[in-house]
């Protein structure tokens, strides 16, 4: 018998039909996720169908899309989540709380070995921390809701190894980045990109997250990573101890490709318009005035994320032509970075710091982009009319890299040369 | 399923979500989801496509975003099937789900016999998209798994009646 991958492992370890031959196999869930924006598209089938929810204590639900909402019909659409979520007694709704997939890894309903499916593609990020977690629609959550099962087919597993150390100006960012650069926006469709952290200092938690999370962009169903002494860091802060299962793979694990990334050569990175796959050394770049830059979003908006972007900030200015808009990812991390003093830093820089939301990431408020905008943004999707307007142009890189174009005016290749490095 | 017939609109590669369906058009409002279809890409598409037309597109089509609004804009305008190189995994499942087809070439190359405008019938059973000039395209034949969700009518139908409250 051949060794098995996480994602075979995971799927095995959830498998409730006997039918193990068929493609498909019917899986249990650990846990579900879901948000204002894709929970109401389903409440209608929901209750005409007179269904309950399996086990409310294995859902989380958050408004993040809208919070608060920005007009009277999201406004609506809130209310309507809203309501359903306490109609159906659901303990975990997140009030606010900030951007549900930050939520989720910050809740004990998300634990290694685990298999999460969520109402949003980038439910995966939770991989960041070796769970199997994969984003589907609406009508896959209501069965889910309903059931606590879904179909799952068991992916191929891309493993990807990183070696070297990253460079201290580079982050987790600037390797999903790179990935996609090798990989492209499909490359890693149905599946699943299985993370072997090799490197020298370890990959911070923070920049697992951001790997994971883009894992998406890549086209992929679950990107996880091999669970370590990083990852049980994590849950021991998190819950005082480690409650879920460390899967690793078999050391004879079937892979259909591996991919060996040597970080210690991996400059800063972007992702130019209008594809997360359109990517470049910073370094090769064409420079280009910038009107927006944005921190924020599932991708970053991590305390690390807000730090460098501090440091970048500490007694200098975001140039006049710029609006920089920061969203922490969650509340939590608001109140961190509060106690650590960037949001000061931040603001006294002349940053906006908003509420804890998906703000201009998907184009619904705070910062959407007008025509003759060009935005540097450390989201994960550069689609052209994504953060708004058609004619707009986006390009994606790391928190650092968003607020050293903030303080220029503009990303340029030396960007990191001139600026003084720490 | 029954047999489609109409005309094709067709895409290029990697034609995410976001663009299919831009996020301005976000609604329970089901007049305002259908307006928003290809909106920022070409304004003109929405409203000219008629009942039964078939969108044909490159590779990856549907990344991005999982939400669903895009498959009921596509639904919503009467579009019958989406022919592709191949699926972005959730876009595929939730067109599965609610009943629209999607359907990949035999041979990828295919995809160059095909332009805008163009009358088509696409048998979904079959697999097989058969052009005005009566050439047949060969598709690839979709698996048991989702041969089931279509004869139920999507997966909604599979649910069982209520299912039973918890005490
Ligand atoms: S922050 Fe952006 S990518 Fe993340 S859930 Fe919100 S809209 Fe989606």
């Amino acid at each position: 018998m051949t060794g098995r991958t996480i994602s075979d492992k995971v799927i095995d370890a959830h498998t409730c039909d006997e039918n193990d031959t068929s493609l498909y196999r019917r899986v249990n869930v650990d846990a579900v996720l879901g948000h204002d924006a894709t929970t109401a598209l389903l409440i209608d089938d929901f209750e005409r169908h007179g269904l309950s929810i399996w086990d409310r204590d294995r859902v989380l639900l958050a408004n993040d899309h809208f919070s608060p909402p920005a007009t009277a019909e999201r406004a609506d659409i809130s209310n309507r989540f809203l309501s359903f979520a306490r109609e159906q007694a659901v303990p975990n709704l997140m009030l606010d709380r900030g951007i549900c997939h930050q939520l989720l890894v910050e809740h004990r309903l998300c634990q290694a070995g685990g298999l999460i499916v969520g109402a949003d593609s980038h439910t995966i990020m939770a991989g960041g921390i070796g769970a199997c977690a994969t984003g589907m629609g609406a009508t896959d959550i209501l069965f889910t809701l309903a059931t606590g099962t879904t179909w799952m087919r068991r992916p191929e597993t891309i493993a990807v190894r990183f070696r070297g150390t990253l460079p201290t100006q580079s982050g987790g960012r600037d390797v999903v980045l790179a990935l996609l650069g090798i990989l492209g926006e499909s490359g890693g469709q149905y599946r699943s990109l299985e993370f072997h952290d090799d490197s020298g200092t370890r990959l911070c938690q923070d920049d697992r997250f951001a790997i994971a999370n883009m894992a998406v962009e890549i086209g992929a169903k679950f990107g996880v990573f091999v669970p370590d002494e990083v990852t049980v860091d994590y849950y021991v802060k998190r819950d005082g101890e480690l409650l879920g299962t460390l899967v690793r793979p078999d050391a004879d694990a079937r892979y259909e490709r591996v991919i060996d990334l040597d970080l210690s050569a991996l400059d800063p990175r972007v992702a130019k318009p209008w594809s997360p796959a359109n990517v470049v050394p910073l370094r090769e770049l064409e420079p280009v005035r910038i009107t927006t830059a944005f921190l924020g979003s599932c991708a970053s908006g991590r305390l690390s994320d807000l730090r460098d972007a501090a440091a970048e900030l500490t007694d200098r200015k975001v140039h006049p032509g710029v609006r920089f808009v920061v969203i922490p990812a969650s509340v939590e991390v608001f109140k961190q970075a509060l106690r650590a003093g960037y949001v000061e830093t931040l603001t006294e820089a002349g940053a906006i710091v908003n509420h804890s939301s998906c703000g201009a990431c998907g184009g619904i408020d705070k910062g959407v982009l007008g025509a003759d905008d060009v935005c540097v943004s450390s989201s994960n999707r550069n689609f052209r009319g994504r953060m708004g307007h058609w004619d707009s142009r986006t390009y994606l890189a790391s928190a650092r890299t968003v607020a050293r174009a903030a303080v220029r005016g503009a990303l340029t290749p030396d960007l990191y040369r001139d600026q003084g490095d720490e | 399923m029954t047999v489609i017939g109409g005309r094709v609109w067709l895409f290029g590669d990697d034609l995410n979500t976001d663009v299919i369906h831009p996020p301005a058009f976000y609604s329970l409002d089901p007049d305002k989801v259908r307006r928003g279809l290809f909106h920022g890409y070409d304004p003109d598409i929405q409203p000219n496509i008629r009942p039964g037309d078939v969108v044909v597109a490159g590779r990856n089509f549907g990344c991005g975003s999982s939400r669903e609004t895009s498959i009921r804009a596509i639904k919503l305008n009467g579009i019958g099937a989406v022919i592709a190189v191949d699926f972005a995994r959730i876009f595929f499942r939730n067109a599965t789900n609610n009943g629209l087809p999607c359907l990949t070439f035999a041979d990828a190359d295919d995809l160059a016999r095909l332009r805008t405008g163009q009358r088509v019938r696409v048998h979904p059973e079959e697999a097989t998209l058969r052009t005005e000039e009566d050439e047949t395209i060969p598709l690839t034949p979709p698996g048991e798994f989702v041969r089931r969700i279509w004869a139920a009518g999507g997966l909604l139908e599979l649910l069982p009646r209520a299912n039973a409250p918890r005490p």
